[in-house]
């Protein structure tokens, strides 16, 4: 296992480096330059351009240039933004980062979840109206067009409803005197929900391993103890008004990109589904006398997880790069929104640094589906 | 007579296609005694695995059994309620599958997928009790017990069918039913689980019913036979019977078809013709278009089931031969 880790994580290095030079060299390849946009005004001079230039480096020919990234990035310094020059790209990407991955994992997850449930359960009690209406539901959620879809999400909850802010991260006019940073109340959400969701998964994991009668009452406590303690703590604290701000402005694009995953999620466990209830194995269950709620979750539903894993795996992978459509129409300042921007006015550093950032993303998501697969299927097995 | 352990009355069961109706099984009736080897034998397509579907109550949802009763003991099983028939699987009639091959769930290991059926139906059994069970089924069928933690990809051909043997075992059932067990494997194998089957059948004193197109293999196993053409039973008799002495020409016809290695040189007799449509059965004797002996009767009526003496019965207007005299 560890020598394979090892030589895999070799490939993903390779993988990288050739992943920064083809995106070099696209972004470069565009015409113009940040020296152009920032020069526009006809009074500059055309020497103060050329200055200009010289002074980010963008007068040396671009192989150089692209050698002195490299050099520059494998030492651990990512650069600084032009358009927001001096500041660091590490900073950005930090601030921004955390954004995404919460905006995208939580979606995935949920997701997948409810994805895989439904999906299931639609396999087994198949024909009549419900099997219509969901099979119809699940197309048209994963064949909509995200922006217009999204579009309508606004529009219904944050229009007409007027339930949910339209989009940003956060209401400026209720921060004029907040305490602290909006981003240290962000990552403050993110530790809190992370330890709640630990407990609530190791009560459950637990509550499997102790009599049925002591079952109930695990897990209902590992669902109510961190729930309290997240009111606690944000109530002791004094930021749950600003916490509740930017958990407000979540729930939109969450709820967005969840139905959008859903529907993939769901049409593919039920096909999934419905291949493995053909198997020799299922008909064995069955005559096996186990009832059919245990024939369904422990001999098809586990077979048929494997290819609903890659997806989520997957999906994982093209969140940031998928999120640039999602992010641009709710406001949401992540990577992709940052990725797109900096795209547009050739701040080659910022788009690089969050280029890189989708790879090493996909790299890690298609190790970390390697390595589910070893544990969801005995036959996979690295050497 | 004793009274016998599992006894199928009148079963007639239907599939619902797009095509229409299909006679998949009409008006079958057999039983079966403690201890007793029941062979069934007939061509692909002819309703036996649909019998034995029937009587586990496994059969898929386009399915219908539109009259009989089957009893196990005083259970009659067609009408006994789900969660009373998941008691009976397994717990008093359990299966060899026909793809015994992929009858093992490839994800769990191959001793967790007995001990789940132990735990299921003797309930107050420890794990370590579970496995000690594992072992002596393992010793009986002919594998290593250190196996049971390996998964079903790790082990042969001949293996996984042990172990699925081990596995229909596992619960002491009254009944077990073997559907064409063997088929996928090469002749050795075959002939060394044939035989380990038929030691374990005696030495535990089992009843079962084998499933099988192969009539040599079903020689090989059963103390009786039924010979099933067109989801009718067309002869039922034990085995040395029904092999020298065959009443229906049905049944004469496969024995014909039968090479031999032993004795004179002969051709070998084919039936001629295909297994009737069951979309639509032929009237009267479903096997009249293919009978050498069918005359008018044949085509309009339907020959009943009935019994030439010593447990010999037939359905047919000519029978090859009477010579038990009672009829």
């Amino acid at each position: 296992m560890w020598r394979f880790l090892g030589r895999r994580f070799v490939q993903m290095l390779i993988t990288l480096l050739l992943f920064q030079a083809v995106t070099y060299f696209l972004i470069d390849a565009q015409p113009g330059d940040i020296a152009d946009l920032l020069t526009l005004d006809p009074n500059i001079p055309p020497a103060e351009r050329e200055r200009l230039r010289a002074q980010l480096g963008l007068d040396r020919p671009p192989a150089e240039r692209f050698i002195t990234y490299i050099g520059n990035f494998y030492r651990g310094n990512l650069g600084v933004s032009f358009q927001e020059y001096p500041r660091p790209v590490i900073d950005i990407i930090k601030e921004r980062l955390p954004r995404t991955v919460v905006l995208f994992l939580t979606a995935s997850i949920l997701s997948f979840w409810t994805g895989f449930v439904t999906g299931k359960i639609l396999a087994w009690r198949r024909g009549g109206w419900i099997e219509y209406a969901s099979t119809i539901t699940g197309v048209t959620l994963y064949t909509v067009f995200t922006p217009w879809f999204a579009l309508m999400m606004i529009w219904l909850f944050a229009v007409a409803l007027n339930w949910l802010p339209a989009g940003k991260f956060l209401d400026p006019l209720k921060w004029l005197d907040a305490p602290i940073s909006a981003n240290a109340v962000f990552a403050r959400m993110i530790w809190s929900s992370f330890f709640a969701l630990v407990i609530v998964f190791v009560g459950f994991w637990f509550s499997n391993r102790v009599p049925r009668r002591q079952r109930l009452v695990l897990r209902a406590a590992s669902l109510l103890v961190p729930l309290v303690g997240m009111l606690l703590y944000w109530r002791l604290s004094g930021l749950g008004f600003y916490a509740w701000d930017i958990a407000r402005h979540l729930i939109l694009p969450v709820l967005t990109v969840t139905l959008i995953a859903y529907g993939g999620t769901m049409l593919l466990t039920r096909t999934s589904m419905l291949e493995t209830l053909r198997e020799d194995y299922v008909l064995t269950a069955r005559a096996k006398g186990l009832p059919d709620k245990v024939v369904r979750d422990k001999h098809v539903a586990r077979n048929a997880l494997l290819p609903v894993w890659t997806g989520l795996v997957f999906s994982l992978g093209n969140s940031v790069s998928g999120g640039i459509i999602t992010e641009t129409i709710f406001s949401w300042p992540g990577i992709g929104l940052t990725l797109l921007n900096s795209a547009l006015v050739a701040d080659i550093p910022v788009a690089m640094g969050t280029l890189t950032v989708v790879g090493v993303m996909t790299l890690i998501s298609h190790l970390i589906a390697d390595i589910g697969y070893a544990f969801l299927d005995p036959r996979i097995r690295y050497h | 007579m004793t009274k016998p352990l599992l006894s199928v009355e009148n079963l007639t069961m239907h599939y619902t296609t797009r095509g229409g109706e299909v006679a998949a099984v009409d008006d079958v009736s057999f039983s079966l005694h403690e201890g007793e080897a029941l062979g069934l034998v007939g061509e692909s397509g002819c309703g036996k695995t649909s019998v034995a579907m029937s009587i586990l109550r496994l059969l898929p949802d386009n399915a219908r059994i539109l009259g009989g009763q089957i009893w196990l003991g005083d259970l009659e099983l067609l009408s006994l309620p789900e969660p009373e028939m998941q008691k009976v699987r397994w717990g008093r009639i359990s299966m060899i599958f026909q793809a015994a091959m992929n009858s093992l769930n490839p994800v769990y290991r191959v001793g967790d997928q007995i001990i789940e059926a132990l735990e299921l139906h003797w309930g107050d059994i420890s794990r370590q009790q579970a496995r000690e069970r594992v072992a002596e089924l393992y010793q009986l069928v002919g594998l290593d017990p250190a196996l049971m933690d390996r998964y079903p990809h790790e082990y042969s051909g001949g293996m996984r069918q042990r172990a699925v043997i081990a596995m229909a075992l596992a619960c002491n059932p009254d009944v077990i039913i073997a559907d064409e067990p063997t088929t996928a494997l090469d002749v050795i194998v075959q002939d060394r689980i044939l035989k380990r089957l038929t030691e374990i059948q005696k030495k535990i004193g089992m009843a079962m019913i084998y499933i099988s197109h192969d009539i040599a293999v079903i020689a090989e196993v059963s103390h009786r036979v039924g010979v099933m053409y067109a989801g009718k039973l067309v002869e039922l008799a034990n085995t040395v019977n029904i092999f020298e002495r065959p009443l229906h020409p049905y049944t004469a016809g496969l024995m014909a078809s039968i090479p031999s290695i032993h004795g004179e040189k002969r051709d070998l007799v084919t039936l001629g013709g295909e297994p009737p449509n069951l979309l639509h059965p032929p009237s009267g004797c479903r096997f009249h278009p293919r009978c050498a002996r069918a005359t008018g009767i044949c085509i309009e009526q339907e020959p009943p089931f009935q019994d030439y003496g010593n447990g010999h019965y037939a359905a047919c207007w000519h029978p090859m031969e009477v010579d038990y005299g009672s009829h």
